[in-house]
């Protein structure tokens, strides 16, 4: 049982760092209908900048300021220069061109900063809290990136629920003509969501960073269990994102815990397949039925 | 206050609409009617700047807006309700509402806000409610009502009859028409129900295969017996 807790402890702030970078690729997807395969390249380099900002300064805060900062700079960078000229010819195409966005940060980062981990100390200890006389896998430091979840899910939700832009980003998602008829600038909705995304997916990047090292391929794996999360909560569903990107981590903590750490993308990847089998259309999603 | 000169647009080979001019006059509803597949939508679509016509010129209080964007025709004063699904069920009907016109200020739109809830009451009783679960007829006024957010001086209606019942149907377009006559909002309404959209337009246009085949007085049309056998089918 303790086993259990342990295992069950050990996956929620990688859950939440999951569920941030589901969250980023669900934005894009609701803003532009293009699953962003260079989402977590996109975070890769913005972390970098982050790591430099802090080496540079020693301030973890700074150098978080600098990644959101990039991040809304580089997500609207490769909404302009690739994705919009490319999907103006094909949308299928606009997804494939993520995937050479992605590949081409990896070799941009590799030249800038070089191949190795790198380490990218936390801001606040990451050794487990003492209770009852034992330590258990929850640190201050895991405590922060909840917290921090948690904040930035509330005020996107207000952002989203109580504001003009808000609704005019929603109309867009939902029915770009209708939102057009009404006066909405749809293409600065998309750019706006492209721009969110992008911060959100910095910010999930400084994160998860303290919890391994920092290379350019090293949030590889992070995009497997990102896309299985927010393809579940059925792409277009920010509550569906946040719901199974925190599952997703919880799940691949007990398969690693339990089995080996190997297994997890292998188990992501029968989730992914057992959802498109059953409920292609996702857990959440406002669509009735999706092509797949 | 709206005029169309020689309009023509073509999808491909397709020409739907050739050499389209007519006027549409504030105050009043100018009906444009004909069978499927007359070019009525395709009208509608390019005057709202969905459809970019290959020729002809589009006027707006003889400022030239042809080929301008949907959401800056939009902004001038120039609301489509379009055919169908013009509303967004996964929105409440107050998100809706607030959905048109957010260019505009708070006080505009808060005066129109209540114009439109006093208009069609029903919203106002189920303005929390996701637009999904209106009738038909409610979310027709939830679609007009969300145009009239904009503040249009001219209002284009496509197709409202579609799938309604005709009480309904009436009542709608009597109480647009006078909506026109209180405030000078130029109406064009595009039907291919002939009857009911001649009994409310003080002018009617007939379309058939992308060209105007008739115009003048409603009532002429309407009691224009031949008109009626060779293009409306009634």
């Amino acid at each position: 049982m303790t086993n259990f807790i342990d295992y069950f402890l050990g996956g929620v702030s990688t859950g939440a760092i999951i569920a941030l970078m589901a969250l980023a690729l669900v934005l894009v997807w609701r803003s532009t209908r293009v699953v962003n395969f260079a989402q977590l390249g996109q975070a890769m380099i913005t972390t970098f900048i982050a790591l430099t900002v802090r080496d540079a300064t020693g301030s973890w805060l700074l150098a978080l300021v600098a990644a959101m900062a990039s991040g809304l700079i580089v997500g609207v960078i490769v909404y302009f220069l690739v994705i919009r000229p490319v999907k103006r010819l094909d949308t299928s195409g606009a997804i494939i061109a993520t995937f050479g966005v992605l590949i081409a940060l990896q070799a941009l980062a590799g030249m800038i900063w070089g191949g190795d981990q790198k380490a990218f100390p936390p801001p606040i200890s990451n050794s487990g809290y003492e209770v009852f006389g034992r330590t258990w896998p929850f640190s201050p430091y895991d405590l922060l990136v909840v917290v921090l979840l948690l904040v930035l899910v509330l005020t996107m939700t207000v952002v989203f629920t109580r504001t003009s832009v808000g609704l005019a980003m929603r109309a867009s998602a939902f029915n770009p003509e209708v939102a057009r008829l009404s006066g909405v600038r749809v293409n600065r909705m998309l750019i706006l969501g492209w721009a969110i995304a992008g911060l959100v997916g910095a910010i999930a990047g400084v994160l998860v960073a303290p919890l391994s090292t920092l290379s350019p391929t090293s949030f590889d794996i992070f995009l497997v269990f990102a896309f299985t999360a927010a393809v579940i909560g059925g792409l277009d569903s920010l509550v569906g994102a946040v719901a199974f990107g925190i599952g997703t981590g919880l799940v691949i903590s007990l398969v690693s815990g339990y089995t080996d750490s190997g297994n997890a993308p292998v188990v992501a990847l029968v989730l992914l397949v057992l959802n498109l089998l059953f409920k292609p259309e996702g857990v959440f999603s406002h669509h009735k039925a999706r092509a797949v | 206050m709206l005029r169309v000169e020689g309009l023509s647009v073509s999808y491909g080979a397709v020409q739907a609409l050739n050499d389209v001019s007519l006027e549409v006059p504030p105050g009043r509803v100018t009906a444009v009617i004909g069978a499927n597949g007359a070019g009525k939508s395709t009208l509608m679509r390019s005057l709202a700047g969905l459809v970019k016509p290959q020729g002809g010129r589009v006027l707006f209080e003889d400022e030239d807006i042809t080929g301008r964007k949907p959401e800056d025709v939009a902004r001038m004063g120039i609301a489509l309700v379009p055919e169908g699904r013009s509303t967004i069920p996964d929105l409440t009907v107050e998100e809706n509402l607030k959905l048109g016109g957010m260019w505009r200020s708070h006080t505009q739109r808060g005066t129109s806000l209540t114009r439109v809830y006093s208009l069609f009451p029903v919203l106002s009783e189920r303005r929390s409610l996701g637009a999904d679960t209106l009738s038909g007829g409610e979310r027709q006024q939830l679609a007009i009502g969300r145009a009239l957010m904009c503040g249009p001086q001219v209002l284009l209606l496509d197709e409202p009859s579609l799938g309604l019942a005709p009480l309904i149907v009436t009542q709608i377009l009597e109480l647009v028409s006078q909506m026109a006559k209180d405030s000078g909002m130029a109406v064009l309404l595009v039907e291919q129900n002939a009857a009911t959209a001649l009994r409310v337009a003080r002018t009617g246009i007939v379309l058939n295969l992308g060209q105007i085949v008739k115009s003048g007085p409603a009532q002429d049309i309407a009691n224009d017996e031949e008109l009626r056998h060779a293009y409306l089918g009634y």
